[in-house]
């Protein structure tokens, strides 16, 4: 049997053997009808349905089923998260597992999708070293990404870590799509 | 990190898996089969099995049917709900599933369940145990079943797959 408590790792490699098979574009459909469509349809309810709300049920439950180390901090206007210790990225780390080239885009691989039909646009950036943040607002939200340290007293980006040797900074701005990333230079 | 249980290849901080990535396997099994037919699901399996599963294999290599037992063993007391009695018999291995986790859980949450999934724990364990010169024989499913790992020198007829009970919804 396939379990879940490796799940992270047989994850990560199904990854790669899609793109082995059709490439990135079929990874990316993977998220999104896999992933967002099918297995996390849970999550389409109660966020499509309830928008900030609905965000506060799933992540409350998941995040804590996972055991991740993270703070939520949500206003009408924003529902942002600070992920310290991904669980998921910490275990391929911890067990030195890597196939696919950058696991870290599943997140937004099928959270955007879902955001998008919710009626929200995302703000996110991670250093692929398990560290990670999210705003989600409305899409038709003006309102920028917050400056380091304005909503959450724990912001991830004023942690050391967040900048710790090898950490790679991929940032989304206002996107639904993981093709919307930018990487920034080391220097950021 | 926990201590490391020998005959698990990978470690986690927690204990017991969570069981809401259960449905995940179910979808990537769906969307590979609708993408690719039943001879690509099986290519996903035989190749899980023989390249993301290797440290079992090179496990069961080095201590044989001992080994086997310790792994079923160590993974089902990680699978959340699982009921499962391993024993070590003469002959063979036995792994009594008495309550699959996966597809309890995929009960529970009135998941659609790919017809044919129960006949991954045998293509993935004969794909981790071949080299090794493991082989396995499943019988029941749809949530309960009896799974027997043999070495392959002394293992019964070929699997017939009309003994892995299709899974229906």
């Amino acid at each position: 049997m396939i379990g879940c408590y490796d799940f992270c790792g047989h994850y990560e490699w199904t990854f790669e053997w899609l793109r082995e098979m059709g490439g990135d574009e079929l990874v990316k459909k993977y998220w999104d009808e896999a992933i967002h469509q099918d297995s996390q349809r849970h999550a389409v309810e109660l966020i499509v349905g309830e928008g900030i709300e609905g965000m506060k049920k799933y992540w409350a439950h998941t995040l804590e089923e996972e055991a991740a180390g993270y703070l939520n901090t949500v206003t009408d206007e924003v529902y942002r998260i600070d992920m310290h210790e991904c669980p998921s990225k910490g275990f391929l780390i911890e067990n030195g597992l890597q196939q696919f080239h950058d696991y870290c885009d599943h997140c937004i691989g099928w959270i955007g999708p879902l955001m998008k039909r919710a009626g929200f646009a995302i703000d996110h950036q991670h250093n692929h070293c398990g560290q990670c943040w999210w705003e989600m607002r409305r899409v038709d939200s003006q309102d920028a990404p917050s400056a380091a340290g304005k909503f959450s007293s724990d912001d991830v980006r004023l942690r050391a870590e967040w900048k710790k040797p090898g950490a790679e900074i991929d940032s989304f701005n206002h996107a639904t799509n993981v093709d919307e990333k930018e990487i920034l230079p080391p220097s950021l | 990190m926990n201590s490391p249980p020998q005959a698990l290849p990978y470690l986690d901080t927690k204990p017991v898996g969570a069981a809401g990535f259960y449905t995940a396997i179910n979808a990537t099994f769906r969307f590979i089969l609708g993408r690719f037919g039943k001879e690509g699901l099986l290519r996903y399996w035989e190749d899980i099995g023989s390249r993301y599963y290797r440290p079992v294999t090179e496990r069961w290599s080095a201590v044989g049917l001992p080994a086997v037992a310790e792994y079923w063993r160590a993974f089902f007391v990680a699978e959340p709900g699982a009921e499962v009695e391993v024993q070590e018999l003469a002959e063979h291995v036995e792994v009594k599933v008495l309550t699959c986790p996966m597809i309890a859980h995929l009960r529970e949450q009135g998941r659609e369940i790919v017809p044919c999934f129960c006949q991954h724990c045998y293509f993935v364990s004969d794909a981790i145990g071949r080299p090794a010169g493991v082989t396995v024989r499943v019988e029941g499913g749809a949530g309960s079943c009896v799974q027997r790992f043999y070495l392959a020198t002394g293992a019964p007829a070929v699997q017939d797959m009309n003994l892995i009970t299709e899974v229906r919804s």
